[in-house]
């Protein structure tokens, strides 16, 4: 078709030309009319109906109708000029038609809207879930308390910490794999991973990418992106002619994914005509080997880099660190010294004769005053087991005497110094003696007894006084060893006694010493004889009576010393004697 | 080496996997064909001087050939046929299965495996029938998959046609 414009060019020339023609000759109008009509009848209609387009709007209007959308189709194949050009008109017109009633645009977005908001939200519950789980497991640690610290220091939110020191995750294998056949191009793995057979593998991953594309129905180009199990991760990222396939243990940033799109891109466009002639040997790829072991990457590693390159060493920081050190090593000496203080006081106090009235530190030292039973445990020696520095600590005690029970008796043993055959007991203020003991001892403990703190009686219905053993005095005849008739009931007193005593004896050894001594009648050496005989008389006559008693001893001495001088017959016969003597534990 | 995807096909208890048991490597159970459909082994076969890698795709049987999952098939280098030589039915289903098969993929080497080849005497698919296969240009193996005849030279025949192709 021409051009509307052209047209009315060529009409226009025509019409000077005539017009020109029409000046010279004037006068032939008629016929010059009847010849504008024959030469330009049609122009001149065409001439009138441009005219009437161009001025009518409403035909112009049902023009541009009709080319309208394919212009705008052509136009939109061409360049984006036409969708910057609109933009403002369309937002504009959206924001109006808002304004006008929503209801309209709510009504058509409704559907996609549900969706949308219900992936949001699953998408954020999984992520405050997560982070929730972390906080909880590291709240209590040290290492969370170290993490708390941080997020205060530097005013993020403590999850945000959490999940930045958290996010630990590791590349363990990549697989690139042609896409139509399934078969492996390329495999790396980071060392130490757990690796299967890959040819297999990564048939296998492409067969259950087929099968969950046919079992659930999936729209065009959409393939399984995702396998999670547990902590492992299988990310595929697929192109036109082959995927990548990355295994991943751990919590991986979405950053990787991004790492992952843009190998499998790069290996496109360098790869492109070797994946689309591929044909089963995968020696031409084995040139991505660098770019597939880019995506090992693992999440440690990155964070750990983070925070080095985030601490520069500076004096100042060396100082700090110094300085904490320090006061830290000090806080540890100071609170065991202070630990073990208090657990000495404490010992002091719940020390029987021991009264703590005072104590804390002065100039450095520790102090300690109070009141001290000298029969007490020395606080010295308890001082020792503490492991604290006997200098460091100055002691105050005020001697007084406790009158609890214990020291009560512990002081009469001290006074009394009872033999070992004679037990103590301190009952309410009463002093109980029980076994046997010399009769000069009983008498000096009637006299003491009553002067000790703490004791109210004396009381000895147990005690044995060997006074009855060693004072009787077995009485003989003139010049003879054989005892006396009418000393056989002083004998049998005395047996009975011994029969008492090894009662009280129980199994403590003990010695009867017997001394036989004589009158000043005859001669040394006849009363010599006669001593011994005499003591040996007593000695088999209780023998034989005291065969039951198998720790005794019995002993014989004849003995020159008289008892008392002579000067009546009295006296003579009191010296034709035999005295007993107790002796306990002495040796066999 | 050189890798070629493989797959078995046929119809049920032809004996498609109990014929690569014993001669591949797997590390994948057999329930993987009643849960995804399909099982991957490999074999590798010595074709002349070179090697080839066999990747065998194990795909479950159907009972007809609608039912085959063809996203499978996708990129097969060539495929063995199996049928169960005591099941007359099975020869038929797997010439439906071959033609559907052609369909999708085109003419790619393949071969028919006769399997249970122990049970001579029990077979009910006759000589002639193998005979006009082969006329047509099948070549078809007698397989036993319980004593191993046949199945080495299967594979490896079909590796040699892939080398060749």
């Amino acid at each position: 078709m021409a051009h509307p414009g052209t047209d009315l060019m060529k009409v226009a020339d025509a019409q000077d030309i005539l017009d020109e023609e029409k000046s010279d000759h004037t006068s032939d109008e008629g016929t010059m009319a009847e010849l504008r009509s024959l030469l330009l009848g049609p122009a001149e209609v065409q001439l009138a109906e441009v005219h009437e387009r161009l001025l009518d709007p409403q035909r112009q209007v049902e023009e541009v109708s009709r080319v309208l959308p394919d212009a705008i189709a052509v136009r939109s194949r061409q360049d984006d000029d036409l969708t910057t050009a609109l933009a403002p008109t369309v937002s504009a017109a959206l924001e109006y038609s808002v304004r006008k009633n929503p209801q309209p645009l709510a009504d058509a977005i409704f559907p996609i809207m549900g969706p949308a908001i219900r992936k949001a939200i699953a998408a954020a519950l999984s992520g405050m879930a997560q982070s929730f789980n972390q906080t909880l497991a590291h709240s209590m640690s040290a290492r969370g308390l170290a993490w708390r610290w941080e997020a205060l220091r530097t005013g993020r939110p403590f999850s945000e910490v959490v999940l930045l020191h958290t996010l630990l995750f590791r590349v363990e294998q990549i697989f690139l794999i042609h896409l139509e056949t399934g078969l492996l191009l390329r495999h790396v793995s980071a060392a130490n991973a757990d690796v299967q057979d890959a040819d297999m593998v990564s048939g296998m991953l492409t067969a259950i990418q087929d099968f969950v594309r046919d079992s659930f129905n999936t729209r065009q180009g959409e393939r399984l992106e995702t396998l999670q199990v547990g902590e492992l991760i299988v990310w595929i990222e697929q192109g036109p002619q082959a995927i990548l396939a990355g295994v991943i243990r751990g919590n991986a940033p979405q950053q990787l994914r991004q790492v992952f799109q843009e190998t499998v891109e790069k290996i496109h466009l360098q790869y492109g005509t070797a994946l689309k002639k591929f044909s089963g040997d995968a020696t031409a790829f084995v040139g991505t080997q660098p770019l597939l072991e880019d995506c090992l990457q693992s999440g440690y590693d990155l964070e750990q880099q983070k925070v080095s390159s985030g601490r520069k060493i500076t004096p100042l920081r060396v100082v700090l660190g110094v300085v904490v050190l320090a006061l830290v090593i000090w806080g540890f000496f100071w609170l065991r010294d202070r630990r073990r203080w208090d657990a000495y006081v404490e010992r002091l106090q719940a020390e029987p004769g021991i009264v703590v009235t005072d104590q804390g530190k002065q100039g450095g030292k520790h102090f300690v005053s109070g009141l001290r039973d000298p029969l007490s445990r020395d606080p010295a020696i308890m001082l020792q087991d503490t492991g604290l520095d006997s200098g460091s600590v100055v002691e105050r005690w005020q001697p007084f005497q406790a009158l609890t029970p214990d020291f009560v008796l512990l002081r009469a043993k001290r006074s009394l110094e009872p033999p070992t055959t004679v037990e103590l007991h301190l009952d309410n203020g009463v002093l109980e003696a029980n076994g046997f003991a010399s009769h000069q001892w009983i008498l000096e403990t009637r006299r003491l007894a009553r002067m000790l703190p703490g004791v109210s009686q004396f009381r000895e219905d147990g005690l044995f006084d060997l006074e009855r053993i060693e004072n009787p005095l077995l009485m003989f005849d003139v010049d003879q060893t054989q005892i006396r008739s009418d000393q056989q009931d002083k004998l049998d007193q005395l047996v009975a006694d011994l029969v008492h005593l090894r009662q009280l004896a129980g199994n403590k050894k003990v010695r009867l010493e017997i001394t036989g001594h004589a009158d000043g009648s005859g001669t040394e050496t006849k009363n010599s004889t006669l001593s011994q005989g005499r003591a040996e008389t007593v000695a088999t006559a209780l023998k034989e009576r005291l065969l039951a008693w198998a720790n005794l001893t019995i002993a014989t001495v004849g003995s020159k010393e008289k008892l008392r001088e002579e000067f009546t017959e009295a006296d003579r016969a009191t010296n034709r004697s035999v005295t007993l003597k107790v002796i306990v534990n002495a040796p066999n | 080496m050189i890798q070629k995807k493989v797959c078995m096909l046929g119809t049920f208890a032809v004996g498609k996997t109990s014929l690569v048991r014993r001669f591949v490597e797997s590390i994948y159970s057999d329930k993987y064909h009643t849960t995804v459909g399909v099982k991957i082994d490999k074999k590798v076969v010595q074709v002349d001087a070179s090697e080839i890698m066999l990747m065998l795709w194990d795909i479950e049987g159907t009972d007809t050939e609608h039912e085959l999952r063809t996203s499978y098939l996708r990129g097969a280098s060539g495929y063995l046929l199996v049928a169960d030589g005591t099941r007359q039915d099975t020869l038929y289903k797997a010439l439906a299965l071959q033609t559907k098969v052609t369909e999708h993929l085109g003419t790619i080497p393949f071969l028919l495996l006769i399997n249970k080849a122990d049970l001579t005497d029990q077979w009910s698919i006759r000589e002639r029938e193998m005979t006009a296969l082969r006329e047509k240009g099948w070549e078809v193996i007698q397989t036993s998959a319980k004593t191993g005849f046949g199945v080495e030279d299967a594979f490896h025949s079909l590796a040699k046609k892939l080398a060749e192709a």
